[in-house]
């Protein structure tokens, strides 16, 4: 691996130890991947946000990064944490858990990091451009990124995409080489054109595929769709990047002759649904998994409009971001009648599993998660779907 | 010294302790004390030793959580390392190094690791350098039967293989063992690999291999061997006989003859 004069400086330890530590780690996991040297990038995103994924040994090691001194030198944005850092008691949190949890969010404020605490980052205050090299974290997020938008990024952990803000560079491999960004595969599939449809044809496309890089034809997703696509696919497999033609602006580049190709259409999709539904009834809805966007506040906020909550034993969650929920108060005023306007957390994240058993969901992503990360029970619908019991 | 690769800086010894199987911090080990589930030992001061890690990313603030309690390992190695525990190495200051045939070692042995240069040392073993040759003649290998009171490896089967003198080349070596105990000469060789490293007790020979393509060779074996045939790669893989690595070497060798 080639490392300039400077960045054997900071490898020394000549910058700081903070510096020095970065750099380390970066250096590491370049040489397991073959990295030839670093490539500057323009953004981060972080994740190893919440106090119920990282516990006490994350929250020590942020603790020891900023009293070390540690700070960032790009954009960085943070993933969401385990609650509302002002409505945590709404959602059951213990006064203990919300203590750490603010804890991590300081730290991470004093490193630099925009603690905005989504996971669509690319929708406010961190928008890379096509061709940007960015460290990434948040498997939905970079998805989008390096597919919707055509920034670069590999699928970084959250100290590693630390480390990488710290230095505003990344170790050069993988994704960030323009050779391996070729599709893989070509995927044909077909959808009723309804985000909930996007998101089981990222679920049904990651169960076919794993890893790799798709190719669709036959879909025009919106930035909506694309956004609850790729964290579909993110989790049901390990799609990092993949490419639509005539919409993603990668899709021309590459000859696409001789691929696999693979069908998905309604039958694939209600597979996919069916594997994804454990739960007859729910005790909490959650929506804005990644957190909602403007335009889906708008659908949800005109879909509720007029109605009323006749069951009142289900909670409602909406997740979105800060700023989200800032610019739409109209909505939110709609939406409260019925549940909670959440920001900076979501239903993944936030430590539920004492409380509910069972969760509805319109996100294939967090229907992939609810049961081993959160030990719920699903029912994923789209939303009027889930609404029915309610409403 | 046995040489891997660097992962995460700082040097250590501990005893070892080993697992078999892919490993996740998460749920594997209790950060504040060390000890690994289902009674397979405590990790705190050891050198611990597993093929490489799996599971959650959070593995990674386990390792660092361990690192607070003063329960991390004293060193780990890998047989290939990957991110989650790369990263837990790295930010707990953890030497580490990947890269070494975790069948080297075993549970008690004495390991100083070098997490700069990637080198393990077993302590209380001897490392000898030594050559194998494939002499590869229309396809295939030839292969010596050692005698049963050979020093290493009685009884078992072969590459053409000696000790490397002291200020001779690994190349050198190679083509002078395959001289005195073939009276087949060779000149360049055709392929060569790292060397790979095998434990017979408390030696761990270093093993330079090579392969070299002759036409109508007639080997004379001297005293060290009791017999020869020329054996196609495929028949290699299956003969327990043969010494440890050897179809693996000469499969990888031909692969990137290629």
């Amino acid at each position: 691996m080639h490392l300039t004069r400077e960045e054997e400086e900071i490898l020394a330890g000549e910058k700081g130890e903070s510096r020095r530590k970065a750099m380390e780690l970066v250096v590491a996991l370049g040489k397991i991947y073959g990295a030839d040297g670093l490539v500057d990038i323009t953004s981060a995103h972080l994740s190893g946000a919440s106090y119920k994924t990282i516990g006490d040994g994350g929250l020590k090691y942020l603790d020891d990064m900023a009293k070390g001194g540690a700070a960032v030198s790009v954009p960085s944005t943070l993933n969401p944490i385990g609650m509302d850092r002002k409505r945590w008691k709404e959602m059951h949190i213990t006064p203990h858990f919300a203590e750490k949890q603010l804890e991590i969010i300081d730290l991470y404020g004093k490193m630099g990091v925009r603690t905005t605490c989504s996971c669509t980052p690319y929708l406010g205050d961190n928008i890379p451009s096509a061709g940007d090299h960015v460290a990434w974290a948040e498997s939905s997020a970079l998805s989008f990124v390096n597919s919707y938008i055509g920034a670069k990024t590999n699928r970084e952990g959250g100290p590693g995409a630390l480390a990488s803000a710290i230095l505003g560079k990344t170790a050069n491999y993988g994704l960030h080489i323009d050779g391996n960004r070729k599709p893989t595969v070509i995927i044909d599939a077909e959808t009723d054109g309804s985000v909930f449809s996007y998101s089981m044809l990222g679920q049904a496309a990651g169960m076919a595929i794993g890893s790799g890089i798709p190719y669709f034809r036959g879909i025009h997703p919106t930035v909506d769709d694309a956004k609850t696509m790729s964290a579909a696919m993110a989790a049901s497999g390990a799609v990092a990047l993949y490419h639509v033609e005539d919409v993603t602006p990668e899709a021309g580049n590459f000859d696409i002759s001789g691929l696999e190709m693979i069908y998905i259409g309604e039958k694939e999709l209600e597979n996919a649904y069916s594997r994804l539904n454990t739960a007859e009834d729910v005790q909490l809805i959650a929506l804005g998994c990644p957190h909602l966007s403007h335009k889906e506040m708008r659908d949800i906020a005109s879909f509720l409009k007029g109605k009323k909550k006749k069951n009142r034993d289900t909670e409602i969650w909406f997740c979105t971001s800060a700023k989200v929920r800032e610019d739409c108060p109209e909505e939110v005023k709609i939406m409260e009648e019925f549940g909670l306007v959440l920001a900076d957390t979501c239903m993944v994240v936030a430590p539920i599993e004492g409380v509910f058993k069972r969760t509805g969901t319109n996100s294939a992503k967090a229907g992939n998660y609810l049961p081993t990360l959160c030990s719920q029970e699903v029912m994923c619908r789209d939303i009027s779907g889930l609404m029915d019991a309610v409403i | 010294m046995i040489k891997g690769r660097a992962i995460s800086s700082g040097k250590a010894e501990g005893k070892v302790l080993k697992l078999d199987s892919m490993f996740s911090f998460l749920g594997g080990v209790n950060a504040s004390t060390g000890d690994l589930n289902a009674g397979k030992g405590n990790i705190a001061g050891k050198v611990f030793v597993f093929p490489g890690g799996k599971g959650s990313t959070v593995g990674s603030f386990v390792m660092y959580d361990l690192m607070v309690h003063g329960k991390a390992p004293a060193a780990i190695i890998n047989r290939l390392a990957e991110t989650i525990v790369t990263t837990g190495a790295v930010i707990s200051s953890i030497p580490m190094a990947d890269g070494i045939d975790t069948d080297l070692l075993n549970d008690g042995d004495y390991v100083a690791v070098d997490g700069d240069k990637g080198t393990v040392e077993i302590k209380g073993t001897k490392l000898v350098r030594v050559v194998s040759s494939a002499v590869l003649m229309d396809g295939k290998v030839l292969i010596l039967q050692r005698p049963d009171n050979a020093k290493s490896f009685p009884g078992r089967k072969s590459m053409v293989a000696g000790k490397i003198e002291a200020g001779e080349t690994p190349e050198a070596a190679a083509a002078r063992e395959i001289a005195e105990e073939t009276r087949i000469s060779v000149s360049k060789p055709d392929m060569c690999l790292p060397p790979v490293y095998v434990r017979e007790g408390d030696t761990v020979w270093e093993v330079y291999p090579f392969l070299f393509r002759v036409r109508e060779a007639d080997p004379v074996l001297n005293s060290e061997n009791t017999g020869f045939e020329w054996v196609s790669p495929d028949r290699i893989a299956d003969d327990n006989l043969m010494v440890p690595l050897t179809y693996r070497v000469i499969n990888e060798m031909l692969r990137k003859l290629k």
